[in-house]
């Protein structure tokens, strides 16, 4: 359903991205794994069209997006949860969510969608009338990943969704994801928690230095040698 | 008038120095519409909110847009301009004269319980309160209302959830001008103005909007209220032309002691 072409990503003179490519199937959850500074959230917001791109190409279900207005990108069905949230501090929860159902293709059910994500975080259903800013940081990402799923996307992509997590709520928070694609969401994570991420992922994607230097199935980059050291300790 | 000052600062985070220069064209059209063409100054609001809110995104897409990454006092000169041109403009069409309302409303009173009140100001003040309320409603309540205040506190959040930004920072804008202009309008029935009119509200309104708080609404209500009492206190303990210096005092005390204004101080104590 996403297909990333030659990517190359550039924040002036410096480059960030070179010769990215790949794809996300319908129904798989693809993890990018990598070091900080890799180039895996430029990755995410050049898809989601916050970044401008300087070259290749992104297809989305057929149309190219490298191009298109973020709002439009939205529209299409994807879903970008930022690192650290960015949830709006001042508004109550339900504003936050409210505001995610803003694509005209998602306000015509929008009860259907507070349903939904207060059925998969009952804590956010018990917060909905606080301020966003007051929220735990493990609240706040249940927030930010339901603001997301509000849009009613068929892509979710999330960057970091473990930072700063206490080890417990992690776990919880994995299998929510797990439940989120069971439901029919694909899903693209960027996460530092490795071994975390690849238990849950179809597939996954090594970048390095603003380069993917590998990729595989999950049997296989579990049983990768040089993931094992570099990311599993092992 | 503060109010919109409030909602392009939150938004658009530029002060808008040409706020003045809204206020004082809405308070003349009023007048012009009466006099050439017997409009009733009550009805005038319903012409200038809309042409004004035009004018506003107009502005924003052909001027402000291109200063709005560049550093304040590019905005603050390119908007202090504007104020400059529409105060020429003014001065080119109406004169230099002073002009005043008049008719039989303006003059009318109520008796309330042995206190002789002048009904255009109840009438003003009505409005001040309908608007705060019709503004918090919109803010709160629609989509695009959420969308400008989802832009005012985290720009890049907004784009990410598909508002598209740059069209609501020019709706911000245009509801900014449209509410200086029915500011201008109503204060038009209360004073008499010159093409300089509006020069001290607006400082007050700088006033206002500090006190309450550069990106609240309500704050903004507070704000107006906190200095009109401070004012009114004021003047009994000291001459009455020294009035306008208890903004300024009030703004420089403000600006010392709780930078975030009263809504952004209790905000942080209750985020602890």
């Amino acid at each position: 359903m996403l297909e990333v072409n030659a990517l190359a990503v550039a924040y002036g003179d410096v480059q960030v991205l070179w010769d990215v490519s790949l794809r996300v199937e319908q129904g798989e959850i693809v993890t990018l794994l990598g070091a900080n500074g890799a180039g895996k959230t430029t990755l995410l917001c050049a898809i989601s069209r916050t970044v401008p791109v300087r070259g290749g190409t992104i297809v989305l279900s057929g149309e190219r997006i490298d191009r298109a207005p973020s709002a439009r990108v939205v529209e299409l069905g994807i879903a970008h949860v930022p690192e650290g949230r960015r949830l709006w501090p001042d508004m109550s929860v339900e504003d936050n969510l409210l505001l995610g159902s803003y694509p005209r293709r998602a306000r015509a059910d929008v009860r259907g969608s507070l349903e939904y994500v207060f059925g998969l975080f009952p804590r956010v259903a018990e917060r909905r009338a606080q301020i966003a800013g007051t929220l735990s940081g493990g609240e706040q990402q249940m927030v930010a990943i339901a603001r997301g799923l509000m849009s009613k996307p068929s892509l979710l992509m999330l960057d970091e969704p473990s930072l700063g997590l206490a080890p417990i709520i992690v776990t919880e928070l994995f299998e929510t994801i797990r439940r989120i694609n069971a439901a029919g969401t694909t899903v693209l994570l960027v996460e530092q928690n490795v071994l975390q991420a690849l238990e849950i992922a179809t597939r996954g994607y090594v970048v390095e230095t603003g380069r993917v230097v590998s990729s595989g199935t999950r049997a296989e980059l579990l049983a990768s040698d040089e993931i094992k050291k570099a990311y599993l300790g092992l | 008038m503060s109010y919109g000052l409030a909602l392009i600062y939150g938004v658009l985070k530029i002060i808008n120095l040409a706020n003045a220069g809204f206020l004082m064209l809405g308070a003349y059209v009023t007048w012009w519409l009466f006099t050439a063409y017997h409009v009733d100054p009550l009805l005038a609001p319903l012409v200038i909110i809309p042409v004004f809110f035009l004018i506003g995104v107009g502005l924003e897409r052909t001027l402000v847009r291109r200063v709005l990454g560049s550093e304040p006092i590019i905005s603050l000169l390119l908007l202090f301009g504007v104020w400059l041109v529409l105060q020429n403009l003014a001065y080119v069409i109406w004169t230099g004269d002073t002009r005043s309302i008049e008719n039989s409303f303006i003059e009318s009173t109520v008796k309330l319980g042995g206190l002789q009140l002048s009904i255009p100001r109840l009438y003003v003040f009505a409005m001040g309160v309908l608007s705060l309320i019709a503004l918090q409603l919109f803010l709160t309540r629609t989509y695009l209302g959420r969308a400008i205040r989802a832009t005012a506190q985290d720009r890049d959040a907004a784009r990410l959830v598909g508002v598209d930004v740059d069209r609501v920072m020019g709706i911000a804008f245009g509801i900014g001008i449209a509410l200086a202009g029915f500011g201008g309008s109503l204060l038009s029935l209360l004073f008499s103005f010159t093409p300089d009119f509006g020069r001290v509200l607006s400082l007050k309104s700088f006033c206002i909007v500090v006190l309450g708080g550069l990106d609240s609404i309500v704050g903004v209500a507070f704000g107006s209220v906190a200095l009109a009492i401070a004012e009114a206190f004021g003047v009994r303990y000291m001459p009455a032309s020294m009035q306008d210096l208890i903004s300024f005092v009030v703004l420089v005390v403000v600006l010392v002691a709780l930078p975030k204004g009263i809504v952004g101080t209790l905000r942080s104590l209750r985020r602890g």
